[in-house]
């Protein structure tokens, strides 16, 4: 029992501050390559603006409204089409929980 | 928009092998492709091109639905006298193009 | 916490289930070789992923030189140096860079050797050669005729040269571009090209023209630069297809004449793009078939050829994904999650890939072709109703826009990759 606690604790340290692969759902790393996801800010201003902190339900509806055509968009629009709600829900999420 | 594009040697020696390049503007509709209403795109494609020097028949070929659009063809011929060389293509619906060239042997 | 300690004890027992060699070092190795967009992701995605993972990325250049925007440089927009990046982000997360070429592979073994000697040992092997060109393709364009005529292909000092060339042309000059037939590196890269030098043109030298002699018919994103080419540069492009003659067949360094079936084009610079096959390292893997790309499957992109080996970027045969840097970045992150989650025992989910091609017309006009990927039925194939170009009747606010997002996304996708 010791030793199993022992090793979850190892294995907690191995990871911690990293965000594996199995954490995100499909499609969520494609985000990353124009938005940040510091919210260090960044020098000079990137006009693509970062994704953290927000909230899910914020990301989750300004996708919506890319994929309903209902906001303005360049790409995202044609991006967003390319996700079920379910599978933004899920990608809002994990956004909300990323800071590095 | 030219519809068709040769390209032969204006002059030649006599017996010298010579390559001839043409190339027409079709779309070689197989006749098997479905179109955005769901019908069959009726066949239009070229079936012959032949080749005359001085009106005698130096190639032919005949195309099939498998050749694409705009059938680019290149062949050589051996230059035995100064004259005409006359290409035609002729196919579906009525279609017949004629193009000549002149090839000056000496 | 309790997946946390599964995969944790899944990283052990694939440890202890590979070869004596990775046993004995205790944590399991993957070799990266080339260090462009998909690579250099792939080895900083590992290490995000998997941290426990031993990954050495094998890249021959201590300073990588990226293509996108490399069409600026020709236009003078913009220094090389912005297109430069070293490797000291990747050093710095963790991954082990090796500034060397990798000389051969032994799939059965499972060793990479590098020129200075060394013999690695792998339990996945990466590879993202990119792009060699088939020097044999072009009657009279070799590496010695690119001196003359650039092709400006690989950036760094041929886009310099190009840039050189068009400096020195007098104003009333003729530039020829010569695109090869499809498949090559950035479908919309040659007619970005051909606008960024008209834009240089219509600026510098107002009496010149662009002549561009295409091996095809149509081109990505056609209607956009037909209309950018009209807005911008009347009468500055001319675009030659191939059933307009537009095949170039043989080249002339000595006079910078290009040869067509039905023409001959006597150029002021010529700027020759030649055909082309996966890079070198492809070959030596045994990972490229007969076509001179890489199959691959669409979930690790592991080669459908070599077991254990996966292909990236613009060498692999990606199904609808173009050559382009962020398609090679989008597959970096996915065989990375792909190769973490095998090592660590559990199945790779089906990932969901994102390409965005930006094009800038102009400095100020840009434009887009984006595309959402995912495997289905054995290959990677566009999601229906998603992705597509921008639209073609777009306000010159939006095409500003667009501008200043290719830009911001040129910056975040570096920064991620080698900040």
């Amino acid at each position: 029992m010791r030793r199993r606690l022992a090793a979850a604790l190892a294995a907690s340290l191995l990871f911690a501050g990293t965000a594996r692969a199995a954490d995100a759902p499909p499609g969520a790393w494609s985000c990353t390559g124009c938005h940040a996801l510091s919210s260090a800010p960044s020098v000079p201003p990137n006009p693509i603006p970062a994704l953290t902190g927000r909230p899910a339900v914020e990301i989750a509806g300004i996708m919506r409204e890319f994929k309903s055509r209902g906001r303005p968009a360049t790409v995202m629009g044609r991006i967003a089409l390319g996700f079920s709600d379910a599978e933004i829900d899920a990608i809002a999420e994990w956004l909300a929980r990323q800071d590095h | 928009m030219a519809n068709v594009l040769i390209n032969a040697p204006k002059t030649a020696r006599r017996g010298e092998t010579i390559e001839l390049k043409a190339l027409i503007l079709h779309p070689m509709e197989t006749g098997f492709r479905p179109g955005a209403n769901g019908t069959i795109i009726p066949r239009n494609i070229i079936q012959d091109f032949t080749a005359s020097w001085n009106g005698v028949e130096i190639f032919r070929m005949r195309m099939s639905p498998a050749i694409a659009a705009n059938p680019y063809v290149s062949f050589c011929a051996v230059a035995s006298e100064s004259g005409v060389v006359r290409l035609r293509w002729s196919g579906d619906n009525g279609f017949a193009v004629e193009e000549s060239v002149t090839v000056t042997v000496t | 916490m309790s997946t946390r300690r599964r995969t944790f004890l899944g990283l052990t027992a694939a440890a202890l289930a590979a070869p004596a060699l990775v046993r004995a070092q205790g944590a399991a190795k993957v070799v990266v070789v080339g260090g462009g967009f998909g690579g250099a992701t792939c080895a900083r995605f590992l290490k995000r992923f998997a941290p426990a993972l031993a990954v050495t990325l094998v890249e021959r250049q201590k300073t990588y030189t990226a293509c996108p925007f490399s069409n600026e440089v020709i236009a003078g927009l913009r220094p090389l140096e912005r297109q430069q990046f070293g490797y000291d982000g990747l050093a710095r997360s963790g991954v082990t860079v090796a500034t060397t070429a990798a000389t051969a592979v032994d799939p059965a073994a499972r060793t990479v050797m590098l020129a200075d000697g060394t013999r690695l040992a792998y339990d996945r092997l990466v590879v993202a050669p990119g792009i060699d060109f088939d020097w044999t393709a072009l009657p009279g364009y070799d590496e010695k005729a690119a001196e003359r005529l650039p092709h400006a292909w690989k950036a760094g000092a041929q886009t310099l040269l190009l840039r050189r060339q068009l400096e020195a042309m007098r104003d009333g000059g003729l530039v020829v571009i010569a695109v090869p037939a499809p498949p090559y590196r950035c479908p919309p890269a040659p007619y970005e090209r051909a606008s960024q030098i008209a834009w240089y043109l219509k600026n510098s030298k107002p009496r010149s023209k662009v002549l561009v002699l295409d091996a095809k018919d149509s081109f990505s994103q056609q209607p956009l630069f037909r209309r950018a080419w009209s807005d911008l540069y009347p009468d500055l492009i001319e675009w030659v297809p191939l059933s307009q003659g537009g095949n170039v067949t043989s080249v002339d360094p000595a006079t910078l004449t290009l040869e067509t079936d039905f023409d001959s084009h006597k150029a002021d610079v010529a700027n020759v793009i030649p055909p082309q096959k996966a890079g070198a390292l492809a070959r030596l893997a045994g990972v490229a078939d007969r076509t001179g790309w890489c199959p691959v499957e669409p979930t690790a992109f592991e080669s459908t050829l070599q077991p254990g080996i996966h292909v990236l970027g613009d060498a692999a045969l990606a199904g609808a994904m173009p050559k382009a840097a962020s398609s090679a970045n989008a597959q970096g992150k996915a065989c990375a999650a792909a190769i973490a989650d095998r090592l660590a025992g559990r199945p790779p989910q089906a990932p969901r890939l994102v390409s965005g091609c930006y094009t800038l017309a102009a400095p100020d006009y840009g434009f887009s072709l984006v595309g959402v990927y995912r495997p289905d039925k054995g290959e990677l194939r566009e999601v229906p109703g998603a992705g597509g170009a921008s639209p073609l009747d777009s306000d010159p606010v939006l095409r500003a826009q667009e501008a200043r997002y290719a830009e911001g996304w040129f910056r975040a996708t570096t920064g991620e990759i080698f900040g």
